[in-house]
């Protein structure tokens, strides 16, 4: 049986009726994963013995007539910048290669809690500095709808895995746009929730105050599954939200789609944009508004400085977050050194890829005495005026649609010798995390060449249930979601 | 030609709460095996996160209200970033821009001390260097990494090295009374770098010389040597030279208490370039009105204002109420034994037997004062006999250290030894009789000479085992004779 197809809810209820042991499921993907993962590498680690373990446990409770997790069965490819416990993780960086965490991410540990179980480990970008995978420091990971094109990134992995069905979901961070658009690139849906939704504790820091850890899957149902294990307060993670949170599952048919208010931000369709995606998009829209939705043009003026803003204040975040990894306590080390800065040297110099130096480089520069005040504090008070846009924007409607990605997936190879062409694909997606607030990406459509599109729905604070509810209703209506790539 | 030093301290304080400041960890460290109290937070380890510890901001502010500071309501933690093997994380949280309290003042001898802020931060680990089979290593132990520490820092107000070590025990004392950290220089837990200059005016002129700060003063005594050694070589630096100082030479200097001077130990390039930024993981803490008078609500009375009581109220005199006051459980179980409303002369009485007696007994036992061995009535009891004369009160500050270790009535035990003075003449006039049998030859001198007296006053107390009122004593024999 091909148990990638089924739904979480659906799984677990196989294995309640007996028609599958959660040793079945997991021996099917890793079999699957064998067959497929060497063509497209989304995993860097396969945890098979970790994964059989684990359902054997599941089993057995099953057998012994115990209660069982609420993703019991469930297979989950989990970033490699989360810290699994026991398990390497390697956040794609020579640096950290060889790297046993002694705990695990708050997240993965709750999901592991309700029984899910992890197959692997997910290629990205070094800590997950970029937007393609080519910047992983292990290998470039292939878009399962075109070998010859990135899954985009930094979670690129992780949306590979959904897409090629190598997994029911998987984890990933969105600094950036980390989550959206690689879903888009790769053709599955993909949760930014509101910062603070999810626990940070336990992965890698990017950029402290702009990093959402989030969740990929082919559909919006499974989406809210996961997001109401992982969502809630953590009190590891200061920032963490205090909110109490809602049964996002039975809340999926809430919204009514009749006489909502769907804002279109003119920023967002301007010729940048590739054509097709553009058509692509407002196609979407138009779904839609065939169900009763009013829409809207609306306006966010500073969306043109969104990039400039988060390449000053996420460097800096960064280059602080980059120096605990000095070789000391954990991570690689080298032979001697004559003296401590040597050392410092000789492990930065030669385990970081070049986007993390780079990285580190434009952060230091940027806090630096001088630079300062006209780079931090001038990018964190357009910060604050990008997020009061997004207030404004959101009191008038009720939601954002807007496009992912300006283009499709682009060839691998394309864009790495240029890095601010690399940044400037986040065009669409980082005024979002500058903001913090919600997105969902979701696929609508392919291009001439066959390749994914997908588009986002941007909500208030905390409005993970509004942006899910109108997710769902559209993948009732539509099927791009359900498209499999045939490799 | 006229000099004055001009000196600032920044003194660092570890706090004694339970657990770390951003971390459950424990937070005491003194003799703990290196490296047994750490969790991957105070290790730096990828993926975790700080959690301020709530008791230590509310001690930081608490510091500074005594310290006569004024909180910001809404304060946050910054990043200092540089790299040392001891620093996890390769930055330390502390506060730059909005610390929990800012301008207070403390007066040392009538002279104004201007507080600049009192921070919250973190400690870092250790490094300790080692030689192990001839090979110099460095080891480091992760225990003290992440302890609260609030730092106080002063403006250069100072003038001498007395000073300084006077504002550092008031610092110290204040810190004792509001139970926030042992303060003990030696074990590290209060630390203190002082930066120092001299103003020099001549003919009419005025200079400056470098800055210098100093670090590793690991002793009260060494604060003071430290500072005048300073002093004095920055004077003769000036008179060698004639530097003055400038934005870019401003030096560290280390304190080698074995020899007793201090060392360059690195030449500043202007001020060291930290890039101090807002720390994310951490969203701004935010105090109510309310709430900080909850916390000024727990500061006890100080020893400034207990002083001006103890000298108002019970008529101490500035040096006893100063000694009284130095230590707060001290004062407190003064407090205790003298009771409510406490007449002037019993309060006087009972100061004399803490000063006079207790003090000593703890000072040669090496106890502290526990207050709960204080018992009222007995200082009542002891207080009502010597003003009846049935006590003397020598044999008072004997019996009150018994007493204390005992737990037994103080009168009780000087009647029990025959320590009750005899004021029944009848009595005296036996013993007064009995020595002039005895003592015929002094008989005799007193005769000659009623100065001499005292010989026969001493035998009759001797005769009456100290029990005699001396002054009856002295009247019964004069009438005999």
């Amino acid at each position: 049986m091909d148990y990638s197809t089924f739904s979480i809810p659906q799984i677990r209820q196989l294995l309640l009726d007996k028609k599958a042991t959660a040793v079945e499921i997991t021996k099917f993907f890793i079999e699957k994963i064998k067959l497929i993962d060497p063509k497209i590498k989304a995993f860097i680690t396969i945890t098979e013995k970790e994964a059989l373990e684990k359902a054997a446990e599941i089993d057995k409770k099953i057998t012994n007539n115990e209660t069982i997790g609420k993703l019991a069965g469930s297979i989950m490819a989990v970033k490699d910048i989360f810290l699994t416990k026991d398990i390497e993780t390697t956040a794609s960086s020579q640096l950290l290669k060889g790297y046993i965490p002694q705990y695990s991410s708050t997240v993965c540990q709750k999901l592991l809690d309700q029984d899910a179980i992890i197959i692997g480990k997910t290629n990205t970008d070094p800590f997950a500095f970029g937007g393609s995978t080519e910047n992983s420091g292990f290998f470039t990971t292939k878009n399962p709808w075109n070998l010859d094109m990135i899954p985009g990134g930094s979670s690129g992995g992780s949306a590979a895995a959904v897409s090629a069905n190598l997994c029911h979901f998987a984890l990933g961070t969105d600094t950036g746009g980390s989550i959206r658009q690689p879903a888009s690139l790769c053709g599955v849906s993909g949760l930014k929730p509101t910062y603070g939704l999810n626990s940070r504790f336990g992965i890698t820091a990017m950029a402290s105050s702009f990093d959402c850890p989030g969740v990929f899957a082919r559909s919006v149902d499974d989406i809210a599954t996961v997001t109401q294990i992982t969502a809630g307060h953590d009190k590891k993670d200061a920032t963490s939200t205090h909110q109490t949170i809602p049964d996002y599952s039975s809340l999926l048919d809430s919204v009514n789609l009749k006489g909502l208010k769907i804002g279109l931000p003119k920023e967002y369709f301007t010729d940048a944009i590739n054509p097709e995606v553009k058509a692509k998009v407002l196609e979407a829209a138009k779904v839609l508004e065939s169900q009763g939705t009013i829409l809207k043009e609306v306006s966010l003026p500073s969306t043109n400085l969104g990039l400039a803003v988060y390449y000053i204040l996420v460097p800096s975040e960064i280059s602080a977050n980059m120096s605990r990894y000095e070789g000391i306590r954990f991570g690689q080390t080298v032979p001697d050194s004559s003296n401590i800065i040597s050392y410092y040297m000789n492990i930065r110099g030669q385990f970081m890829e070049p986007e993390v130096k780079r990285r580190i480089i434009i952060g230091t520069y940027a806090l630096s005495s001088g630079y300062y005040d006209a780079y931090y504090t001038k990018a964190a008070k357009v910060r604050t005026l990008i997020k009061q846009e997004f207030e404004k924007v959101l009191a008038d409607v009720d939601v954002i649609l807007a496009p992912v990605s300006p283009t499709t997936a682009w060839k691998i190879g394309e864009k790495c010798s240029n890095p601010l062409e690399m940044y400037l694909a986040d065009a669409y997606t980082v005024c979002i995390n500058v903001a913090g607030v919600p997105s969902l990406a979701l696929p609508c459509g392919f291009n001439s060449n066959n390749l994914p599109i997908g588009f986002q729905l941007i909500g208030n604070f905390f409005e993970e249930s509004k942006i899910m509810s109108i997710g769902h209703q559209y993948q009732q209506i539509t099927d791009y979601h359900l498209q499999i790539s045939k490799i | 030609m006229k000099i004055t030093p001009i000196i600032g301290l920044e003194v660092h304080v570890e706090l004694k709460t339970k657990s770390k400041m951003f971390c459950g960890c424990k937070a005491e460290h003194f003799h703990v095996d290196p490296n047994t109290q750490t969790c991957p937070v105070c290790l730096g380890l990828p993926g975790a996160l700080p959690v301020p510890n709530r008791t230590a901001c509310e001690w930081c502010i608490k510091l500074g209200i005594a310290l006569g500071c004024t909180p910001n309501l809404t304060s946050f933690f910054e990043r200092k970033n540089y790299f040392y093997p001891d620093l996890a994380k390769g930055y330390q949280l502390t506060q730059f821009e909005k610390p929990f309290v800012v301008n207070g003042k403390l007066v040392i001898d009538g002279q104004e001390i201007r507080i600049n802020r009192a921070h919250m931060e973190e400690d870092t680990g250790k490094s300790v260097h080692i030689t192990n089979n001839g090979q110099d290593l460095t080891l480091i132990d992760y225990n003290r990494s992440g302890v609260p520490l609030v730092e106080i820092v002063s403006e250069p107000d100072i003038t001498s090295a007395e000073m300084a070590k006077k504002y550092l025990l008031k610092i110290q004392q204040i810190i004792r009374y509001l139970g926030i950290s042992d303060a003990d220089i030696e074990k590290g837990s209060m630390r203190c770098e002082p930066t120092i200059n001299l103003k020099i005016e001549d003919n009419g002129q005025e200079f400056f010389t470098p800055l210098a700060e100093i670090k590793n003063v690991a002793s009260l005594t060494g604060v003071q040597t430290a500072i005048d050694f300073e002093l004095n070589r920055q004077l003769e630096e000036f008179k060698q030279t004639g530097e003055g100082k400038s934005k870019t030479n401003k030096t560290t200097r280390g304190w080698d208490a074995d020899k007793n001077q201090t060392f360059l130990q690195r030449e500043k390039e202007g001020s060291s370039d930290y890039r101090y930024f807002p720390e994310p993981d951490i969203p701004h803490i935010a105090f109510t009105a309310a709430q900080i008078d909850t916390i000024k609500s727990t500061i006890p009375e100080l020893p400034d204002e207990k002083i001006i009581r103890y000298q108002k109220d019970f008529g101490l005199n500035d040096y006893d109420a100063n000694l009284i006051t130095q230590d707060i459980n001290f004062a407190a179980s003064f407090e205790k034994a003298i009771g409510q409303k406490p007449s002037i002369e019993m309060a006087k009485f009972i100061a004399n037997l803490f000063i006079g007696s207790l003090k000593t007994y703890l000072n040669e036992s090496q106890e502290e004062l526990d207050i709960y061995k204080i018992n009222p009535e007995y200082f009542k009891n002891l207080f009502d006999s010597v003003s009846k004369s049935e006590i003397s009160s020598t044999v008072a500050k004997q019996v009150i250290i018994e007493s204390y270790t005992t737990g037994i009535d103080p009168v009780e035990i000087a009647k029990s030894k025959g320590l009750i003075q005899v004021s029944d003449s009848g009595e005296i006039e036996k013993f007064a009789k009995e020595v002039i049998t005895n003592n015929p030859k002094a008989v005799e001198d007193y005769k000659k000479n009623s100065m001499s007296i005292g010989f026969l006053i001493g035998q009759l107390m001797k005769a009456s085992k100290g029990s005699a009122n001396p002054k009856m004593a002295k009247e019964i024999l004069e009438k005999i004779l």
